[in-house]
Order: C-alpha cells, then structure tokens, then sequence
C-alpha cells in the first residue's frame, strides 16, 4: 500500500528532471505522508474490496445457476430414453403408451430431419440477403439517407416477437398458394425473418473491423472495387460472418411459435421441404409435452410406460441441445479453417 | 438404342427408390406383419385439425387405419377446437375435430368448402372426465363420494374444509381430514371446462348459477394451463381438487358421483352407460348430423354423468374424388366398432354405445364425391 506514495514523492516534483537546482528548493515541500492513508481508510477499502469482489462472483454464479441446471435436468432426465431406436424412427403407430414393434417407444427421426430441412430453407435465404445488405452499408452506403432507414428497419426487426414471423409467413402463403396451407418451406420464411437481422449486424461490424488499410492497397493495386469486396474485404471477414451466420442459427433453431403455425405437426416422415407439414424437433417437445401421460390398458403388457410422453419430450429436448452444439463447434472449425493465415 | 439410356434409367430408378425409401424412413413397422395393399387401399397426403383433446385418439386411429392403407399420409394438427374448425372452413383441411358442434353460421358457411352442401358433425370420442382430488391418505383405493350439490358448492366456493358436513353425510366410513380445499381448474379457454360446467350446471341449477362456457367462471381457487397443469397443481399440493380427463389421472384420488341412489365409479363404460341415454338435438340445423345432448342428471345405474364428447366434423360431399374416398374410409373406421376400441385402448376413453353409433355410420356413409 505504500507504493502510490513512494511514486509520487519521486516524479512530479521534478527533482531527477532538468529544472535548475533552485527551484526545487524554493517550491513547497510537499508532506507526503499527510497524503498516506490512514490505516482504518485502509482496512476500510480492504473491506470494500472484499465486498465487491464477494458480490460479483455471487453474481457469476447466480447466472450460471439457470445454465447448469437447465444442462443438467435435461441431461438427466432426457438421457434415459435417448438411444438409437428413438433416433431412427418415427411415431407412427405408437398408440397410447405400448412399446412399438422394435422395442422402442416412437422417436424424433421426422423431426430432427424437419429442423434440419427447414433451418437449412431459412439459411439459404437469409445468408446471401444478409450479407449483400450488410456489403451495401458498409461499402457503398456511407451515410446516405437510405443507409439510415436500413439501419432502422433492421433493428425494428430484431425485435419482431416470433409469433409475428410466423403470421407474416402463414398469411404470405395463404396468400399465394391457398388459405391455410401448411409445409416446411413456410417455416424457413418465417424463420429466415428472425435470422436476417442477427446476419445483417454481424456481418456489419465484421466489415467494420477489416482494416481500411486492406481496401486501399488493393484499390491503389489496380483492383476493381467489386473484386476488392470479394477477394479481400469478405475473405477476411469470413470467419466472423461464419460465427455470426452461426448465431443466428442458434437463435432460430429452437423456435417454437412460428413453426407452430406454419409448418404444422405430423407423425410420418416428410423430408420433402416444399409439400405437406413437417415436424420439427420444438414442436415436437411441446406436442409431447402437452400429451403429458399415454394410456395403458389394463391388459397392456409389462412395456407399457405411462409417463413416455414426458421422457420422449426431455430426450427430444436434449437432442435439440446437442444440435445446437454440434452446429456451434462446425462453425468454429470452418471460421479456424477459412481464416486468413498470418505469418 | 443410346448408349446412355440403361444408365440414365437405372438412375432414374434408383433415384425414385430412394426418394419412397426416404418417405418411409423410420416408420414403425413390425417386420412380421406384411401390411395389406389391396384395390380399395387409399394413397396420398390428408390433413385435419382441432381439438387437442382427441389427439392421442386421432394418433391411434391413424397408426390402425395405415395399417390397412400403408401409402396414406394423414396428419392431425392439435391446435384446438376452434382453429381446426376455422382453418376446416377455408378449406385446408378434410376434417377437424372439435369439442362443440357446429354453429349455425359455421353450417352455412360451410357450403363454401363442400361443394354446396352443408358440413356435418359426428361424435367420434366420448371421454369421462373425472374429479380429481388429492388429500393424504384418502387415495388408492378409497374414493371420496359426492353428489352433484357438493361437487357445485366446492367448485363455487361454498364448501371450503374437507371435514364440511355436507361431504361427511355422504362419507361415514371416511375420517375426512380438516385441511382446506383448494380448487384448481383450467386457466385456458377448453372444451374440458365446458363439458364439466355443463353438468353442473344441467344437474344443479340452483347451487350453480354460472353461463356455460369454455372459460372458467368464477374467481375461485387456482388456475392452471392445460389438462398437465391442473395435474401437476393438484399432485403437488395437499387438499386440492380439480377435473380432468381420466386418461391424464395417474395415481391420483378420484370421486365417486351420486348417479340416483347409488355412487358410480368413473369408467369407460359407465360414461358409455350415460351417453346411451342421452337424447338427440333436433333443432339442430343441417342434415346427416348427429348432435348428442348429454343426459347429466340421468339415473340409469352405472352411468357417470360427467363426459367430455369430441365431434369430428366432415363434408357430406367433396369436390374431389380421392378426398371423398379418403374421408369415407377414414371416419368409417374412426366410428367402426375396431376404431373405437383402437381409442379405448389409447387413451382410456369410453367407446360409442350401439344406438349412437349406428345413427354416426350411417352418416358417415353418405360421403361421397361430387356428381355421385
């Protein structure tokens, strides 16, 4: 605690400086020591120190409290029904709470490949539009007005509740192929409208952070500004795209509302995205969940388990987790892989 | 011949194998069992919507009449009474499920979608809902008795102890605790709630004085979401009483109700029992359609008078010829003496008694195409 003081009798005074010797006798002398703290103000920023530090751990924990349990409940309570039977089929013919004809219980086949389907329609149009919009702003907009509007709109629409999304798609398709019309391609619409404005800020501030260094040398090489945007100015914002594009995906692969309305609900596989409902592993967990408790009939055989809606929904719920998971660590490999190398 | 024509249709082929094989894919067949394709068999994709309370129903009947029509898609939207019948009058849907019968103005709309003629609507799945309670040892085996005029007074508020004299007259044998009832009912708009306040309202006019609606009346008790959440409410608290589909009960207490001079227990066939000697609406409009209006102070022995009943809802005539023969031999089989047990033994729930149920099929018969 002594060191602050120790500093400041050495340096201002200017006694190593240049300044002639007189001076620094006929200014003041300054008593340090009357600016030492006492020893309660010590022992009293001591406590302080404590308390904060004391008060922003607890703070660390209470907000991983939620995150852990969460993790842990679903682990615990999904993993007892999570095997191969139930990722490789689906729920027809699983009548009340019998086991089906493999020994399982029904599974998520249908809607694992309906998240897949559907989050991947959502990225295909989201991506491309995202990032041309965000290349606009950064490089051809400046400030013009109609940066500005953009700029208001997306950040309008990232705050559209995800019911909105989801009317939007189902009234555009109503629209254009027939009232009430349900299939998976709907659902990417409504998702793709979550998505666009997590895409379009990344994207921006990743463009923001390429060096303008970069633009110039090559624009001073000769190159075409067109080819500068893809060759340099994307390239090396690749990898932040990527993790933004991955983000994004994250936030809409657990959406439930929209694909309520738009995609529908069916126990067959239906891996054709623009035809038919298609289930998606969300609405799966709610459908299940709302079901709560399967019948047995009172000469049902010894496989007959009444709480299997339950399990089915915490199973479907970690699978989505682990989704989720894999697709952040994909993301992470090819941002490693496709960014610039340094020397 | 070109050369690269048995490549390409070997291609081709494999391409359409893998596309029937990828629409297959994961469906729970029993390798056994051989499904039956024959020349009525029914291809293609049909879709219905409505009542949540049918679904595991509806999910039964679609695994057992796939088994004889391998190639039909059939989904069932469980988004609720009211969506599946709107969504059923735009035209999306072959049929919806739904817990009230039509409105008059839903009937004549309906023209619009049935090729001029006028929907109809069917019993299709009778469900007894049971009193559900929860009170430390008075479950298992033994059941709290009560009649219509107690069961009134605690879902308005009138009776607040367990040890209420009124429930001690019809229990002797019980050693009711003094705990305070708590009542939990549905918080959301549901056809469980109209059914179960239709029936007091029918058998205790004067206790219960509420309109009948899907909404819950009063501000008694304790809300809960759907028929899970009035479950979960009631298992985890001690003196609570609530109602709910009998399939949804598990282990908890439920009440046996005063049907004449005895106590009925709750089961599929009492609620069978009590259906059977229901009336007919007739003012109903439409033809084809068979409206039940529930006898809830009926005092046939055995019957359990509390009933939820589910309707399926269908055009008498479809503008296209596959969807007619589609909804023929789906609700056929729905109301067929094979679908009804397929539902019982899914979801618990009651089948229809014959003379309902002959009056249903032969109106479900009568669907045809256009122009037949």
């Amino acid at each position: 605690m002594n060191s602050p003081s120790q500093q400041n009798t050495g340096t201002p005074v200017g006694r190593g400086s240049a300044a002639p010797a007189r001076a620094a006798d006929e200014a003041p002398v300054i008593d340090f020591d009357k600016f030492k703290p006492t020893r309660s103000h010590v022992a009293a920023r001591k406590r302080k120190d404590l308390f904060m530090r004391v008060l922003i751990v607890l703070a660390f924990a209470i907000a991983c409290i939620p995150l852990v349990s969460v993790l842990w409940t679903t682990l615990a309570r999904g993993f007892r029904r999570l095997n191969w039977d139930f990722l490789s089929h689906n729920m027809t013919n699983v009548i009340g709470g019998n086991p089906t004809p493999s020994g399982g219980y029904g599974g998520i086949l249908h809607a694992v490949i309906g998240t897949l389907e559907i989050t991947l329609g959502a990225m295909v149009i989201s991506i491309p539009v995202g990032v041309l919009c965000a290349v606009y702003l950064i490089e051809y907009a400046g400030k013009s007005r109609l940066a500005d509007a953009i700029h208001l709109l997306v950040d309008v629409m990232s705050g559209i509740p995800s019911i909105v999304a989801g009317l939007f798609a189902f009234s555009m398709f109503a629209l254009l192929a027939g009232p009430g019309t349900l299939n998976g391609f709907e659902g990417s619409v409504a998702l793709s409208l979550l998505m666009l404005p997590t895409v379009v800020k990344t994207t921006e501030e990743m463009l923001k952070i390429v060096p303008n260094d970069l633009r110039e040398a090559s624009l001073a090489l000769g190159v075409t500004k067109q080819r500068t945007i893809t060759k340099v100015v994307l390239r090396t914002a690749l990898p932040g795209i990527v993790s933004g594009a991955i983000l994004a995906i994250a936030r809409v692969i657990g959406e439930t509302a929209p694909l309520l309305m738009t995609a529908g609900y069916i126990v067959s596989t239906n891996a054709n995205l623009f035809s038919g409902q298609m289930t998606t592993l969300p609405v799966y967990v709610y459908q299940e969940y709302s079901k709560y408790r399967a019948n047995c009939p009172a000469d049902a055989s010894d496989g007959c388990v009444t709480s299997i809606p339950m399990e089915r929904a915490w199973s479907a719920a970690l699978v989505l987790i682990i989704i989720v998971l894999i697709l952040n660590v994909i993301g992470r490999v090819v941002a490693r892989v496709l960014a610039p190398k340094k020397k | 011949m070109h050369p690269k024509v048995p490549r390409r249709l070997l291609a081709a082929l494999c391409a359409t194998a893998m596309a029937a094989a990828l629409a297959a894919c994961g469906d729970n067949v029993d390798p056994n069992e051989t499904p039956t394709r024959d020349a009525s068999s029914i291809a293609g994709s049909f879709a219905g919507a409505g009542a949540s309370s049918q679904q595991s129903a509806v999910e039964a009947w679609i695994a057992g009449f796939q088994k004889k029509n391998p190639d039909a898609k059939i989904s069932y939207n469980p988004s609720g009474s009211g969506a599946g019948v709107t969504t059923f009058l735009t035209g999306a849907t072959v049929w919806a499920g739904s817990d009230r019968p039509l409105s008059d103005d839903q009937v004549k709309e309906s023209t619009q979608v049935c090729a001029g003629k006028e929907a109809f609507d069917v019993p299709v799945y009778i469900s007894p809902l049971a009193v559900v309670y929860h009170v430390e040892g008075l479950e298992g085996d033994t059941h709290i008795r009560m009649d219509v005029s107690v069961l009134a007074r605690i879902f308005d508020g009138k009776i607040t102890n367990w040890n209420d004299r009124a429930i001690a007259a019809l229990n002797p044998d019980l050693k009711l605790p003094d705990l305070p009832i708590t009542v939990v009912h549905r918080s959301d708009k549901s056809g469980t709630t109209l059914n179960f306040v239709e029936y007091l309202k029918a058998a205790a006019p004067k206790e219960w004085k509420y309109a009948t609606e899907e909404n819950w009346p009063n501000d008694v008790g304790q809300g809960a979401k759907g028929t899970s959440g009035v479950i979960s409410t009631i298992d985890q608290a001690n003196g609570t009483i609530g109602y709910a589909d009998f399939s949804q009960v598990g282990d908890l207490g439920t009440v046996d109700i005063k049907v004449g001079d005895s106590y009925t227990r709750i089961s599929a066939e009492a609620a069978s029992l009590a259906v059977a000697d229901s009336t007919l609406e007739e003012e109903s409009a439409g033809s084809n359609r068979v409206v039940l209006d529930i006898n809830h102070t009926t005092t046939t022995e055995g019957a359990y008078p509390i009933v939820l009943v589910s309707y399926d809802i269908a055009c008498p005539v479809y503008a296209d010829a596959d969807t007619a023969r589609f909804a023929k031999a789906f609700l056929g089989y729905v109301v067929s003496d094979d679908g009804q047990e397929q539902a019982m033994r899914a979801t618990g729930s009651a089948p229809l008694p014959d003379n309902i149920a002959s009056l249903v099929q032969a109106s479900v018969s009568k669907i045809a195409p256009e122009g037949e």
